[in-house]
């Protein structure tokens, strides 16, 4: 179990100013709690490289983003985050959706390409990473952000069950 | 139509401390004005990302004006942002798009759609409500103070005779501009 409101204590600790991102199925919950917060500003943009460019800037303009999106929203937003985020040096964090785990265990009838796709992915972007698999994992979160300031690059948590 | 060089100097002759992002074909002529802290050329970044970067500042820094020199082309590589910048408005914002129907930087090629498109009916369709397009001097000359006064998100689109630029090389690297810019803004 991955639980939205222990996430967002994670981020409340962080005093993360604004989520910024595109829901998926995975993140559901964690969006709904996140827009009844009377701290954290939600902004959704119309896909998931404008999240990383609007994130960018709200870091230069000493606000505190993170971008929540899904692993196939991550793919589009490859040249957004290489030109904004990664190149000015900016320690975003990410919580990326993990579309598709569940078709990588053996004997699963189809293979998602959102999975197989994602960790190389990462990798090639130079992306340092961690999964939460459940509650137990959310400390990862601060470990995110601790490597992010040390870097001074991004990088990501990925939430591989559903919210709840 | 208008020159973009004089209406990048008048802009320039009233711009006080207002933060100014521009892109490919309008980053360098506006070097020539204003290279300072304030002045973010989004080159050597993400291509079409400039609006969406610089409506990011302005939702961080309210207190400011925050304007975005973006192209055509650029605005059709993310033309999503326009509705983005409907559903979150930032009344500090303003929004300019050069429309030349070219890619300036790479040898002056149509954009798609060239002659073709309403960027102002692009803008009012995704719910942006102040767009003003303006073709002419008298009427830029007016519409001037608007630039930095009128309620955001604002756009004007400015129709620009066809020029050519070289590809633009901003003074520093991109990583020195944010940081230099964050400074700025944060006070260390």
């Amino acid at each position: 179990m991955l639980q939205a409101n222990k996430i967002i204590a994670a981020l409340e600790k962080q005093e993360i100013t604004h989520v910024v991102g595109v829901p998926d199925n995975g993140s559901r919950t964690l969006y709904e709690q996140l827009w009844a917060h009377d701290k954290i500003e939600v902004v959704f943009t119309s896909r998931e490289g404008e999240a990383y460019g609007l994130a960018s800037g709200l870091y230069l303009g000493a606000a505190n983003p993170l971008v929540l999106i899904q692993n196939t929203g991550f793919f589009e937003a490859g040249d957004a985050f290489r030109g904004t985020a990664y190149n000015m040096g900016i320690p975003l964090v990410s919580l990326i959706g993990y579309r598709g785990y569940k078709t990588m265990e053996p004997g699963a009838p189809r293979v998602d390409t959102a999975a197989t796709f994602f960790e190389p992915t990462l990798k090639a972007w130079n992306i340092p990473y961690t999964a939460m698999h459940s509650d137990d994992d959310i400390g990862q979160i601060d470990q995110a952000f601790k490597k992010a300031a040390e870097t001074s690059l991004p990088t990501a948590v990925l939430i591989v069950p559903e919210t709840t | 139509m208008l020159n973009k060089y004089t209406c990048l100097e008048k802009l320039a002759d009233k711009r006080t401390d207002e933060l100014v992002v521009t892109t490919m074909s309008v980053a360098m002529p506006w070097a020539t004005h204003s290279d300072g802290p304030l002045d973010f050329a989004h080159v050597e970044s993400a291509m079409g990302h400039a609006a969406d970067f610089a409506l990011g500042l302005a939702i961080a820094q309210p207190e400011r004006r925050v304007l975005c020199i973006n192209g055509d082309g650029s605005t059709l590589m993310s033309l999503g942002v326009l509705v983005t910048m409907a559903q979150r408005p930032a009344a500090n914002f303003t929004l300019v798009i050069t429309e030349t129907g070219t890619y300036e930087v790479t040898g002056s090629q149509p954009v798609p759609g060239a002659g073709l498109i309403d960027h102002e009916q692009l803008c009012r369709g995704a719910g942006l409500k102040r767009v003003y397009t303006i073709d002419n001097d008298a009427d830029f000359d007016a519409k001037l103070d608007q630039h930095f006064s009128e309620e955001g998100p604002a756009v004007f689109i400015w129709k620009i005779a066809k020029a050519t630029e070289p590809v633009p090389k901003p003074s520093k690297p991109i990583r020195e501009r944010a940081y230099r810019l964050r400074e700025a803004l944060t006070g260390g």
